[in-house]
């Protein structure tokens, strides 16, 4: 469809000559090319290349890093926390996204509808960004203290626990706590694009649905939910991408521990480098996150592919 | 007629208490402000005896910091948005087998952890001269907002009929010329949604702030923050102070954006 | 035809980025001297450049003073960075690899041995410094292979604080044995208050806290299974399992600990002299210091030592590395070691000091005890005690939330 006014746009602007139009073309493109390349391209063949050296804090003073092939690759999977780093790493993203997703949406639903003070509230929702995350650690890792914590106090208060629950200290307690602080952090995120894509709906899909009988459920069902989804796709993928490198929260709230139950392959891959200085086994961890969220995008762009197909 | 009024006072007083319980961490932040130990572990529900010991220091000490972050993060917006909207426009209507090369790229550049891009820009900047630079900061924190900028601005831009610029361009319009004129005052909802995110992430930003300045001279509050957390003392009430005043200015922007937010900006611009 | 030139576009600016990489991995320059600049080669040394981590007031300032009448007494005026603790490090990686270190460098005593391990600092020895009358285990801390990297003018250590007011109301005297600790801290403790508080978190402040107890009962880093440390660690864990510590001690820094002591929530707490500050800001609690406890009464307390010491990164500029010497030497002049310790509620490092430090300054009593018989934590293992630090956190870890017995929590953590 857009290859056919294209093509009929060429057509008729042939005067004009076809050097030139995809002369603007690339112009439109050759910025952000470059400004891709420079701040992406460099650091990631930078890292690739340190991943497969004997890059150490000896490094730094000599510019000295001897090249060992697949050895930070064969320490990095046969570290003992690797494979709990891997489930956590899943666990972590997984139940993030799951729930700022659904919640986001729930939200931005609410908030499409017409009442006082709703835009100056919705407004308010994106607040908790624009704490620093050192600030909003600190912050709910009082919230969270097992003892004197405010929301151990007031779930006891309310007969709703018996016991405090330890949540920044018991190893099976922990990632729930650290998700749910995440997930916190990225509501803001999810409802304001889940807004904005609701937004463009248009209004008349709405009134010829209520035609139909398309109200309610299967309003969203059949004009909310298909019209929503190139915004949620993006949204779910670049959540997905972003989890799974979460790193400061995690450091804050209980540095990976108690007992390493909340260790995500970011953290490992932050303790290999700036704890242990062994910069190439921590990069081949980082190395490994990119994969991993690169194979994500290419299952993501395959299926909008097949979506645009149909 | 009344029972819509009740109804939509019914939803402003559910909506009171979404972000009653979302913004609690806030709030608690606000009080721990206000503290006279800066005791975050200990707080009551009310700052009962407040002290303003942790805003006197802020003030004196964090009012350049919050400009230099203001510079910075609407420096980022201008720059990111400038090189993302012709770019998300590329990749949202001209038809080729690169623009999904090119999306793939797009991708892969958010998956790259902010500590990677971080020590790479260290050693470039470092030959010319960006070190310790405002522009410096701006374009480092164009590496989180752009990529994000371009995603957003293209999903919305997908949904452009291509026969709205066909329309400008067989009245004579260069493609440039019709997209400055047409596609972008229509995407201005989209803009602006991006134009907040990128404001917001640079805001945030703590990673290059740190890595990319060496000296004093340029420091995001971020930075300032920090500054209250020695190796041995850490003066918690200065830090929360801070966070507070630094939400403020960016509060008040964050309202003020959302009112340009319309709904179905592009459903009545193609009828 | 119209799409391949965005990514020819692409290609040549990664080839750019690349070549700017390049030049950035090659640039030379010129050793040691930041763009402060003072001197030129052969010229008087007019100025030097100083990079440490004293971010906060009032640390911030008064080592600024200490800094400044060294400086008048050189005559050369004094550059002085400060950047946040943890971040310390990763700027001195950052300035090594562009050849921008400071003339003057202040380093945590065990990260010295590693920094010098990279061949990065001058040996002061050539440089006309000692380290005659340093307390040894300073010496340790301070030298690698056999050479002088770092002098530091003043140390701390870990004691144990206790609430004079709840000690009494409840009728114990300060513990003088684990037995007496545990004792104490579960008579203190009631609704609302700990007996005791200390730092638990998978961080080396972790396993620095610790030492005090696997020290002095024997224990060593360079045999983490040996039942001596196992015993320390069941200290830690009886203190969490009776309910005399919160078991949030396994997230806490030493900075939430003197939190809760200071809000009355902890009658006690393993912590440093740095805290005297933040503890004399609040009037109402009456604290006062002893010795750590010991597990048998024969036993001697040995303590870690803290402290930062300064140092001398490698300079090409010969005159400019003499005078930062120099400089250094001037810090570590007994004068000075007096002042700072008096200002900032640390410790001289010279033996010769401390009795009448003691003296002068009753409240660092116990800490200036602790100090004679303490130890560095790099002393024996060198560069290679971060990862000894690493297995007793984690063993920590693991022992206060259940997942192995303190007997199996070093065989754990360790990987075996």
């Amino acid at each position: 469809m857009a290859q056919a006014t294209l093509t009929r746009s060429v057509a008729v602007r042939r005067q004009r000559g076809r050097r030139g139009e995809s002369l603007t073309k690339v112009l439109f493109v050759l910025p952000a090319a470059l400004a891709m390349a420079a701040l992406f391209g460099y650091p990631v063949v930078k890292n690739v290349v340190m991943s497969l050296q004997d890059y150490s804090l000896r490094t730094f003073f000599t510019g000295q890093a001897p090249f060992v092939g697949l050895k930070n690759y064969a320490a990095m999977v046969s570290d003992q926390l690797f494979s709990q780093a891997m489930v956590n790493t899943a666990l972590f993203t997984i139940g993030s996204i799951a729930f700022q997703f659904s919640i986001g949406l729930a939200l931005a639903l609410f908030f499409r509808r017409n009442f006082p003070l709703g835009g100056l509230l919705r407004s308010l929702l994106l607040l908790p960004w624009l704490l620093p995350l050192i600030v909003s650690s600190a912050t709910w890792r009082s919230i969270l203290e097992q003892d004197n914590g405010i929301l151990n106090r007031t779930l006891t208060g309310l007969h709703l626990i018996d016991q405090p629950v330890p949540w920044l200290n018991s190893p099976s307690v922990a990632l729930i706590a650290v998700i749910g602080v995440n997930i916190w952090i990225g509501i803001p995120f999810n409802v304001t694009l889940l807004y904005s894509g609701l937004s463009e709906i248009p209004d008349e899909l709405y009134e010829a649905g209520q035609l139909d009988g398309a109200t309610g459920r299967r309003a969203f069902v059949h004009i909310t939910w298909p019209n929503l989804r190139a915004v949620a796709g993006v949204l779910l993928m670049l959540g997905v991408v972003y989890t799974i490198k979460v790193l400061d929260i995690i450091l804050g709230l209980t540095g990976g521990g108690p007992a390493n139950a909340t260790q995500t392959l970011a953290t490992q891959s932050y303790e290999r480098s700036f704890v242990d200085f062994k910069f190439g086994e921590g990069a081949a961890l980082s190395n490994l996150l990119i994969g991993l969220s690169f194979l994500f995008a290419i299952f993501y762009l395959r299926s909008t592919r097949r979506a645009v197909d149909e | 007629m009344t029972d819509s009024a009740t109804r939509r006072a019914a939803y402003t007083v559910i909506g009171l208490l979404i972000v009653g319980v979302m913004l609690f961490p806030v709030y608690w932040m606000l009080n721990a402000s206000l503290q006279p130990s800066g005791n975050t572990l200990t707080a009551g529900f009310l700052p009962l005896d407040p002290s303003f010991a942790g805003y006197r220091r802020a003030l004196s000490e964090q009012g350049g910091n919050l400009v230099t972050s203001l510079i910075i993060a609407t420096g980022t917006v201008v720059l990111s948005l400038a090189i993302a909207a012709p770019c998300a426009y590329a990749l949202s209507q001209f038809r080729s087998r690169w623009v999904s090369i090119g999306l793939l790229a797009i991708l892969i550049s958010q998956m790259i952890p902010g500590i990677v891009i971080a020590n790479a820009l260290y050693t470039a900047y470092e030959r010319i001269g960006l070190l310790n630079s405002i522009p410096g900061l701006i374009v480092a924190n164009c590496s989180s907002a752009l990529p994000f900028a371009i995603l957003i601005l293209r999903s919305f831009m997908l949904s452009l009929p291509p026969s709205l610029v066909e329309a400008a361009r067989v009245d004579g319009a260069g493609l440039l010329r019709a997209f400055v004129a047409i596609v972008l005052p229509i995407s201005r909802n989209s803009l602006i949604t991006a134009g907040l995110f990128s404001f917001l992430f640079s805001w945030s930003d703590f990673l290059f702030a740190l890595t990319l300045t060496t000296k004093g001279g340029v420091r995001p509050v971020t930075l300032g923050i920090y500054q209250y957390l020695g190796t041995q003392v850490q003066n918690w009430n200065a830090v929360m102070a801070t966070a507070v005043l630094s939400a403020i200015p960016a509060v008040v922007l964050l309202v003020a954006a959302q009112k340009y937010i319309a709904a179905g900006a592009v459903g009545g611009a193609v009828k | 035809m119209r799409s391949k030139r965005p990514i020819a576009a692409t290609a040549s600016a990664l080839a750019l980025a690349l070549a700017l990489a390049a030049c950035g991995a090659n640039g030379n320059g010129n050793s040691g001297n930041g763009d402060g600049g003072g001197t030129s080669s052969g010229g008087a040394v007019t100025s030097l450049t100083v990079l440490d981590y004293y971010n906060n007031d009032p640390d911030k300032a008064l080592v600024q003073k200490g800094l400044d009448a060294c400086g008048t007494k050189l005559g050369i005026s004094i550059q002085r960075e400060t950047v946040p603790g943890d971040t310390l490090i990763q700027k001195v990686l950052q300035q090594a690899s562009s050849k921008t270190l400071p003339d003057v460098l202040m380093l945590d005593n065990p990260d010295v041995q590693q920094i010098a391990a990279t061949g990065a600092l001058a040996p002061l020895n050539d440089l006309g410094l000692n380290a005659d009358g340093v307390i040894q285990g300073m010496v340790d801390a301070t030298s690698y292979q056999g050479k002088l990297y770092g002098l530091a003018p003043v140390t701390n250590t870990l004691a144990l604080f206790y609430n004079k007011d709840m000690l009494a109301e409840a009728g114990v005297q300060p513990p003088k044995t684990w037995d007496e600790l545990k004792a104490a801290a579960k008579k203190l403790t009631k609704p609302g208050r700990y007996g005791i508080a200390f730092n638990a978190n998978a961080t080396y402040e972790g396993s620095w806290q610790f030492l005090p107890a696997m020290w002095t009962n024997g224990g060593d880093e360079t045999d983490l299974k040996s039942p001596q440390v196992a015993e320390a660690l069941q200290l830690w864990v009886d203190l969490v399992q009776s309910g005399s510590a919160s078991k949030s001690v396994i997230n806490w820094t030493q900075g939430d600990a003197k939190d809760q002591f200071v809000a009355g929530k902890a009658a006690m707490m393993v912590n440093g002299p740095w805290q005297i500050p933040a503890l004399q800001e609040n009037p109402k609690v009456k604290w006062d210091v002893v010795t750590f406890p010991l597990n048998k009464p024969d036993q001697t307390p040995v303590a870690p030592l803290g402290g930062e010491a300064w140092t001398v990164p490698l300079n090409k500029d010969q005159a400019k590395q003499q005078k930062a010497a120099d400089f250094v030497k001037c810090l570590n002049s007994d004068e000075n070691e007096l002042a700072w310790a008096k200002a900032r509620f640390t410790l001289p490092t010279k033996t010769a000091l401390l009795d009448q430090y003691a003296k002068d300054v009753p409240s660092m009593k116990a800490f200036a005890e602790q100090v004679k018989t303490a130890r560095s934590r790099t002393g024996k293992l060198g560069d290679k005690w971060p990862d000894a630090a690493k297995v007793i956190y984690q063993a920590i870890q693991l022992a206060l939330t259940g997942k192995a017995s303190a007997q199996d929590a070093f065989k754990q953590a360790s990987g075996g």
